[in-house]
């Protein structure tokens, strides 16, 4: 048990975290989260995202990891210690879609061809990626979803209906997972296939956040072609490369490092704000809140760690990985209520001259929710828990209807 | 970076975990936690011949020289199924003060001892407030003809009926601090004027109150320096609060399959209990809940280990586990039901030792006091 860090990875960590610094200072007055620099009519955030990822994929840093003959560079760590400095400084560049999962699941799944053809464009940083994975009617059931992918030739055609797509109205290319079998069995007839968001017959339209933001969003299939050398791995066999992908999803250290810098920030917030004659810093109640939280981020910060440390050596820990979602998740969520409960009447602004924090506050008790739902909800997590890593029995099937 | 143990130390859990299995069931907790003395002479022995009491001492005192977060692999299988006695007071309060601040001949006359099991030790630290700070500390030591003469009262004292000797902490003087003028003595249990008597607890680990009324205790047996001994409390009650996370860690490790175990064989509605989905997802919160402050601890201790500063750490990780293992056997007497609250059942073992856990070394509003001050709040 060692968490020190060798020289090298120290040297590495502090210029991950002075560049980020620097790209920060830069950062455009309207983003005030991450997701705000994808939002449709905010042309200089866009700016600043592609300035960010250009400079991120010279650098090649969003290769680390990768083996070498893919022109990748440093280790799985670094890359942790990357998400470390671009969650703490709330930088983006980092397109978490392309870069964060369905890389790392190509180097372990794909065949030559795909590696070659889809790798280059993610580790320099030219396409943003999306992801066609929910339906209206397949969400935490996602084996179960309807939208078909039929193989003709050297094509597959594409019908129905994904949602939940984030920034598929920025994105270039769309992974996402089809029934290519639909007289076969439930996990057994999906493919896991590349598309090009230009094809026709692709129509996007937004599906609105609850503060009214943009990134989400519904996407329509009407016979859309996509070759069929654009699948990973085998036909049918699509279940298990999601799976693969869904376990590069949980790495979770970026996100930890977003609370760390919040938690600084209340803190310094506290520090110089006064009500009722004292600083809110002196407050006992709100020294105990922030207190808790800070520890609750730090037993994060230290489980990612070990996360990241089997990671880097080929060992999954697949129950620790979701322990570790569904804490950190919920832990965001805390995080966001406490600020609001600290800022009282101010935790209700959005962007004015009167928010503090610029608004960021506000912003977060939305974008709070999206850890804990995304990725397989916090609850198919537990199911996850109980069933594989506890050793519970799953409960019954439902009888079929008559 | 590598956030697994090594060889050897898996060899020292695997071997602590057997003996422990072996030789503490169920049974045996209940039968030393209700005999007066709280003292398993048969167990003190095994656990000294395995080489418990010697693991951190120096080699140089018939030690092994391990290293302190070895020892917190042991107290956390120890916690697993709870072991009673004065092995956690003899190591932390008795062991610890004597390398950090005793003389040459203070170790070499104590640490042997203390390495083959021969001396218990425990150390008198709370008084009237039942907090740790300096200011609690008005048990006198008064200079008498080349000898300190003691008079107070302390309380919950762990094992002080069956001590051998107390390390005594003691004001010496009136500073502006109350940090100042703190002495510390290495008393005889069995001096003239050393009244113990045992404080029935939620722990029933034998807290005691120890009087000390006009106790001779002669100037050799001053440990550290006149008036200065409350630096050595402060790093005493720093790796105390991380040696009690550690067992209060492997409770909690315990606690699930244990859970899951019950679970699986009660059956209610032709199924077990394991299989329904509201009782699952309890048992995972529990799961999060404890690997979340897993590596919390085992930080803190390796910090600790490695000599570096570590405050900040050592008081997240003890109030993270006061709460989680509380909220842990909590739910694992709900889990059980009614015979979560059957005498006969382990839940309540578990849930007594978490209340007393919680409060020993520094309850949790204590810790995060600490914390807030370490992460920046102005006071």
């Amino acid at each position: 048990m060692d968490f020190k860090l060798t020289e090298e990875q120290e040297k590495r960590r502090k210029e991950f975290y002075d560049v980020c610094k620097e790209l920060r200072e830069k950062r455009p007055e309207c983003i005030y989260t991450l997701l705000d620099a994808f939002e449709t009519d905010r042309e200089d955030a866009l700016a600043y995202e592609r300035n960010c990822r250009k400079e991120f994929g010279e650098r090649g840093w969003l290769r680390l990891g990768w083996p070498a003959e893919y022109d990748g560079i440093g280790t799985m760590m670094d890359r942790v210690f990357f998400g470390e400095a671009t969650g703490y400084h709330g930088v983006p560049g980092v397109d978490g879609l392309g870069v964060g999962m369905l890389a790392p699941m190509l180097i372990h799944e794909a065949n030559e061809d795909v590696k070659r053809r889809f790798l280059p464009p993610i580790g320099k940083g030219d396409v943003l990626w999306c992801e066609l994975w929910s339906e209206p009617n397949a969400g935490s059931d996602l084996a179960g979803l309807t939208t078909t992918a039929i193989r003709k030739g050297d094509e597959f055609i594409i019908n129905g209906q994904k949602t939940w797509s984030s920034f598929a109205h920025r994105a270039d290319w769309g992974f996402g997972l089809y029934k290519s079998d639909p007289q076969g069995r439930k996990n057994h007839n999906l493919s896991f296939i590349l598309m090009d968001m230009k094809t026709p017959g692709i129509e996007i339209k937004p599906l609105y956040y609850f503060d009214g933001r943009h990134f989400y969003n519904d996407v329509f299939f009407d016979n859309v072609h996509v070759p069929a050398e654009n699948i990973v791995g085998e036909e049918n066999k699509g279940w298990m490369v999601a799976q693969t992908l869904a376990a590069f999803e949980r790495s979770s250290v970026g996100a930890v490092m977003t609370l760390v810098r919040q938690l600084e920030d209340l803190v310094q917030y506290c520090n110089e704000t006064k009500v009722g004659g004292r600083f809110l810093a002196q407050d006992p109640i709100i020294r105990n809140r922030l207190a808790d939280a800070a520890s609750e981020i730090e037993a994060s910060r230290t489980l990612s760690y070990h996360i990241a440390d089997l990671q880097d050596r080929n060992e999954m820990a697949l129950f620790d990985a979701s322990a570790i979602k569904v804490y950190t998740a919920e832990l965001t969520e805390r995080v966001a209520a406490l600020a609001l409960d600290i800022l009282g009447s101010y935790g209700q602004i959005k962007t004015s001259k009167w928010a503090p924090l610029g608004g960021s506050w506000e912003a977060n008790s939305h974008t709070c929710f999206i850890y804990s739902i995304a990725m397989g909800t916090n609850e198919i997590q537990k199911n996850i828990i109980s069933w594989y890593g506890l050793g519970m029995p799953r409960p019954p099937k439902p009888a079929p209807k008559a | 970076m590598d956030t697994t143990f090594t060889e050897e130390q898996e060899m020292l859990r695997k071997s602590a975990s057997d003996y422990l299995a072996k030789e503490v069931p169920e049974i045996k907790v209940r039968e030393i936690e209700e005999s007066e003395s709280g003292l398993d002479p048969v167990l003190w022995k095994g656990m000294a011949d395995l080489g418990w009491m010697a693991l951190v001492v120096p080699e140089d005192y018939s030690g092994m020289g391990m290293t302190f977060q070895d020892l917190n692999i042991i107290l956390e299988e120890m916690g697993k199924n709870i072991t009673p006695g004065p092995f956690f007071c003899t190591v932390l309060e008795g062991c610890y003060p004597i390398m950090e601040a005793g003389t040459e001949e203070q170790k070499k006359k104590y640490l042997p001892g203390i390495a083959n099991g021969d001396l218990i030790f425990t150390m008198a630290i709370l008084e009237t407030e039942g907090i740790y700070e300096a200011s609690d500390v008005n048990t006198r030591a008064i200079p008498k003809d080349g000898n300190f003469v003691i008079n107070g009262t302390k309380l919950f004292v762990e094992q002080a009926n069956n001590a051998k000797y107390l390390v005594c902490v003691t004001r010496t003087q009136e500073g502006t601090l109350p940090e100042e003028g703190i002495t510390l003595f290495i008393v005889d249990a069995k001096t003239s004027g050393v009244h113990c008597e045992v404080i029935p607890t939620i722990g029933m680990e034998k807290l005691c109150q120890v009087d000390f009324k006009d106790v001779i205790v002669p100037r050799e047996n001053m440990l550290g320096e006149l008036n200065n001994g409350w630096s050595v409390v402060r790093s005493i009650l720093q790796k105390a609060a991380i040696a009690k996370a550690s067992e209060s860690l492997g409770a909690m490790e315990a606690i699930i399959p244990m859970t899951v175990d019950y679970l699986k064989q009660r059956v209610q509605y032709e199924q077990p209990l394991a299989q329904f989905q509201a009782l699952q997802h309890i048992v995972a919160d529990m799961f999060i809940r404890m690997t979340a402050g897993k590596y919390l601890v085992y930080e803190a201790s390796w910090m600790q280990s490695e000599g570096m500063s570590c405050s900040k750490e050592v008081a997240m990780a003890k109030a993270y586990v006061n709460q989680a293992y509380r909220e842990l056997s909590r739910l694992m007497i709900r889990l059980y039901g009614g015979n979560g609250t059957n005498r006969e059942f382990k839940p309540g073992l578990y849930y007594r030792r978490a209340i007393a856990a919680d409060i020993a070394f520094g309850s949790t509003d204590f810790q995060k006091d600490l914390i807030s001050d370490e992460i920046g709040l102005i006071r």
